[in-house]
């Protein structure tokens, strides 16, 4: 019953789909404004008030009733509710954007600073006006507190000031800055100065319980008990005649089994789960059930390439590794279709189309399967099937879909000559040994973004990792490349044709040395009902990420849905 | 009184011997609590580094950096004076005496009043199959028992979830304590779902408890019944029914009593479990929960409730039978 969590569920990531930019959205280097009702989704004109929706997102807990948005383990329940952040950046397409707080921005041209102008006439939901010197105020609050600073804006991203005039915010840096305008515009909640400068939120604001929330955005909190979050439409919010959803109901689910058999039934109509045998589980039981799962991130087996590490270090066991997957098959059997595969480029497919180098793909043999050429390397290290070379994997036990996929990818080993050991281990003696870089192979797998610079970044910059036996940041494979570094230095303060060059250059590092071996995509779970409910985001129309767990996307879902029985 | 001073010096050399390992076992678990949040951070999608986790686990109280020593003399201050902190793992920021606060009731009314009919079945049974050794009740309800006794908790979870929770139309609830978008308060509604939704984890403590009772009563039966007093009870024509409970069952309640106190107190941690496997959210899935994200300040005040809950009914259970036995105070 309880436990058996898929790896999918756990470790989810920002979904990326690619699609045509459609509905007027501008990618993020450009800038200007456009009226709200344009917003990110494509529904044609105005719908009638009314309705419910009830989200069904295994949470693990019960609620607690804190909605604190820089509290960073319930700032999912905050922020695209309550809480509203400048701009809203797509990563379903290539990172448009739609303005939220900030009806336009304009970088400077050498992308070290960034003016919002921010919208008038918009209140904050005890019925104060909202101003630009509440966003000026929220930042500055996360440089004097820098446990509020989740994203390193001051300390790593090199923010060095931020301040209001009029109807503008002008924020510099002392580097381009561009990567982090996901972070800072996308992610941060804008919050009240006039509630946030007196009390309990003043003198400890990071640890301060939030738990009437005042926000811009297009619900309030009515009720929240141990069980249930009641959000109910707020009066004061700024797009005329939305939200169209009046109310919302967020139960804590503490396990899969009730939140899946509430989707079942219809019961909750908004869906973030892992469901094993989603079509006869939950399609077939109803023609209004559908579910979407835009891929995000890569699935990969990680080799630590540390000079001390014997094996994993040569790179003739890497590509050996490489040729012998049937990545097709490990999505098949292992993913049940749910994932689709992944290439050794490491650029998400369909999704960063745009960046990806198939060319190079094809050239370098790793576009199918090759157990011959897999063979062969293994020879020439004097390893074969009779005597085969030893290997241990490690991964997290309870993300059973994982599990599955490596029995895939052992058996093609085995057949190439590779004996894996699978261990499975618990989360934190798992993370303990990817971080410090105790394995061999490790089974693992990261955040995206808004394009492949985000993923890569973490799985290959030289500063994200750190020597053996040290917690790495996120670069576990212990992979060092000036080239790299260099390209992803560059990628800051570099144009959209420029950056898509640089991104290249990093698959073809990645096709190169071989650092991750990337399996599976993995996917931002999604399942909706469209019994009452339509304007759900769909792979045709996808002007958000779809799963409840996703900030601040789940206001565009929110803002797109309307009922069909009160028009 | 010698014996009762000793027995207080005990009680408190045990807490504190056990309140020194609560510090110590959690923090010898593998992981660390900013892992354990970065690991449920990043499912959606947010890139936070772990140094920056550090600083905001900092805020709420936690400093991995600090001297263990100074960390143990504060933990031991803070427990003592009921400081308890708040939480670092899953419910980053609440209290750890609302989080216990809201857990407690639920564990205390499952599990608590599981206990107690186990309790009041188990010596009912016995004290029935022991005056009539070798009929009907006596050949087949004790052997049964014993056998359900022998089951593991989540094993008869799961048959009883199996055979009433599944299927389009369940018969009961087999998750949570009481329906979603119910409000809790005085009213037939609500309380009718929490019962329903207790029936199933109360069932499966009341199927692997009751056993140990009725076999303790019985053979205590059984050897009261060979007693002079008895004989003498019956020779002198009183009624059978008053000479079983008065006579036989007073006494042969004594040794149960004792293992009455001890569950008792074991009642607090919550049958963890029987918790899980139902979802209920009471002390026993909270303690799980911490485990998993490495939550320290809920794990110490869980840990120390536990060993005060124990320690104290001991305390309690030598009370009374230092009032009851007179070879203890003799003894003393």
């Amino acid at each position: 019953m309880s436990g058996i969590k898929s790896a999918a569920a756990a470790m989810l990531a920002v979904g990326v789909l690619a699609s045509a930019c459609g509905g007027g959205d501008k990618p993020i280097g450009g800038a200007q404004s456009k009226s709200p009702t344009q917003g990110g989704n494509t529904s044609t004109g105005a719908h009638k008030k009314g309705g419910t929706v009830t989200i069904a997102n295994v949470a693990g807990q019960t609620w607690t009733c804190q909605f604190n948005p820089f509290n960073p383990a319930v700032n999912a329940e905050a922020i695209g509710f309550v809480y509203e952040p400048l701009v809203f950046v797509n990563v379903l397409k290539n990172g448009a954007t739609t303005p939220v707080l900030a009806k336009s921005f304009q970088w400077s041209s050498n992308k070290e600073s960034i003016v919002f102008t921010v919208r008038d006439g918009v209140k904050w939901s005890d019925g104060q006006a909202f101003s630009a010197d509440d966003v000026a105020f929220t930042f500055n609050l996360m440089k004097k507190n820098p446990g509020l600073d989740l994203y390193s804006l001051w300390t790593g991203a090199g923010l060095q000031s931020v301040t209001a005039s009029g109807d503008k915010v002008t924020f510099t840096f002392d580097k381009p800055a561009e990567p982090y305008f996901f972070n800072f515009a996308n992610q941060v909640g804008i919050v009240p100065q006039h509630i946030w400068s007196t009390g309990e939120a003043a003198a400890k604001p990071t640890t301060w319980a939030d738990p009437k929330p005042v926000g811009t955005g297009p619900y309030t909190v009515n009720t929240c008990s141990s069980n249930n979050i009641e959000y109910v439409a707020n009066g004061n919010f700024w797009q005329p005649g939305k939200p169209y959803i009046q109310k919302v109901e967020y139960p804590a689910y503490l396990d899969n089994n009730p939140a899946n058999l509430d989707l079942q039934s219809g019961k909750a109509q908004w869906g973030g789960q892992y469901i094993p045998n989603i079509q006869q589980f939950y399609t077939a039981k109803s023609p209004d059930n559908h579910y979407w799962f835009p891929p995000t991130a890569n699935v990969a087996i990680v080799a630590n390439v540390d000079p001390s590490r014997k094996i994993t270090s040569n790179l003739k066991v890497r590509q050996a590794i490489a040729y012998a997957l049937d990545r097709e098959q490990v999505a098949k059997i292992g993913e049940s279709g749910y994932q689709p595969a992944a290439n050794q480029t490491g650029i998400v497919t369909p999704t960063f189309n745009k960046y990806f180098d198939s060319q190079a793909l094809q050239e370098s043999g790793y576009a199918k399967p090759n157990p011959g050429k897999a063979k062969q390397l293994l020879q020439s290290l004097g390893y074969s099937t009779s005597k085969p070379l030893k290997l241990n994997i490690i991964t997290v036990t309870g993300f059973t879909d994982w599990d599955a996929s490596l029995a895939v990818i052992k058996q093609q080993l085995k057949a190439v000559g590779i004996n894996l050991t699978i261990q499975d281990m618990e989360g934190q003696s798992y993370d303990n040994k990817l971080y410090t870089g105790d394995y061999d192979l490790a089974y693992a797998s990261q955040s995206g973004g808004p394009t492949p610079y985000y993923e890569l970044r973490q799985l290959l910059y030289s500063k994200n990792t750190a020597p053996i036996g040290k917690q790495a940041n996120s670069n576990y494979s212990r992979y060092q490349n000036p080239a790299v570094d260099k390209a992803l230095n560059d990628y800051a303060s570099a144009d959209a044709n420029q950056q898509v060059t640089l991104i290249k250059q990093i698959e073809a590092a990645m096709l190169k040395d071989v650092p991750i071996i990337p399996t599976t995509e993995s996917v931002d779970w999604y399942q909706y009902n469209t019994k009452d409910l339509a304007g759900w985001p769909t792979e045709s129309n996808p002007y958000a990420q779809p799963a409840p767990y996703n900030i601040p996307d789940v206001e565009q879902v929110l803002l797109g849905l309307y009922s069909k029985s009160a028009q | 009184m010698r014996f009762l001073v000793r027995r207080l010096g005990f009680f408190v050399l045990t807490l504190w011997a056990a309140m020194t390992l609560n510090f110590l076992i959690p923090r010898l678990m593998p992981g660390s609590p900013e892992q354990a949040l970065r690991d449920r951070f990043s499912k959606g999608g947010q890139i936070v580094t772990t140094d920056q986790l550090r600083r905001v686990l900092a805020e709420f109280g936690f400093d991995p950096g600090k001297n263990v020593g100074l960390q143990y003399l504060e933990y031991l201050k803070s427990m003592v004076t009921g400081h308890w902190g708040v939480s670092i793992g899953s419910s980053l920021g609440v209290p750890v005496t609302t989080l216990i606060g809201h857990a407690l009731p639920w564990t205390l009314g499952l599990v608590g009043i599981a206990t107690i009919l186990a309790f009041a079945l188990g010596t009912l049974i016995g004290m029935v199959a022991g005056w009539r050794r070798g009929g009907l009740i006596d050949g087949v309800v004790p052997p049964v028992f014993v056998v359900t006794s022998a089951l593991p908790y989540f094993w008869v979870a799961l048959l009883l979830i199996s055979l009433f929770a599944i299927g389009s139309h369940p018969l009961l609830p087999n998750d949570f304590n009481y329906d979603q978008g119910l409000h809790p308060g005085f009213n037939g509604p609500f309380i009718g779902s929490v019962i329903k939704h207790g029936i199933l984890p109360a069932g499966t403590i009341l199927i692997t408890a009751v056993g140990g009772g009725i076999l303790t009563m019985r053979n205590n039966m059984i050897t009261t019944l060979a007693e002079d007093y008895v004989r003498m009870a019956r020779a002198k024509g009183i009624p059978n029914r008053k000479i079983m409970v008065g006579y036989a069952a007073r006494n042969a309640f004594l040794p149960n009593l004792s293992g009455f106190a001890m569950s008792l107190g074991f009642v607090i941690a919550g049958t963890i479990l029987v918790e899980y496997v139902f979802n209920y959210p009471g002390l026993g899935y909270m303690f799980y929960n911490a485990t998993v994200s490495t939550d320290y300040p809920l794990l110490q005040a869980l840990f120390l409730l536990v060993t005060l809950a124990v320690l104290i009914c001991v305390l309690l259970c030598d009370f009374a039978v230092f009032l009851l036995d007179p070879r203890a105070r003799a003894k003393g």
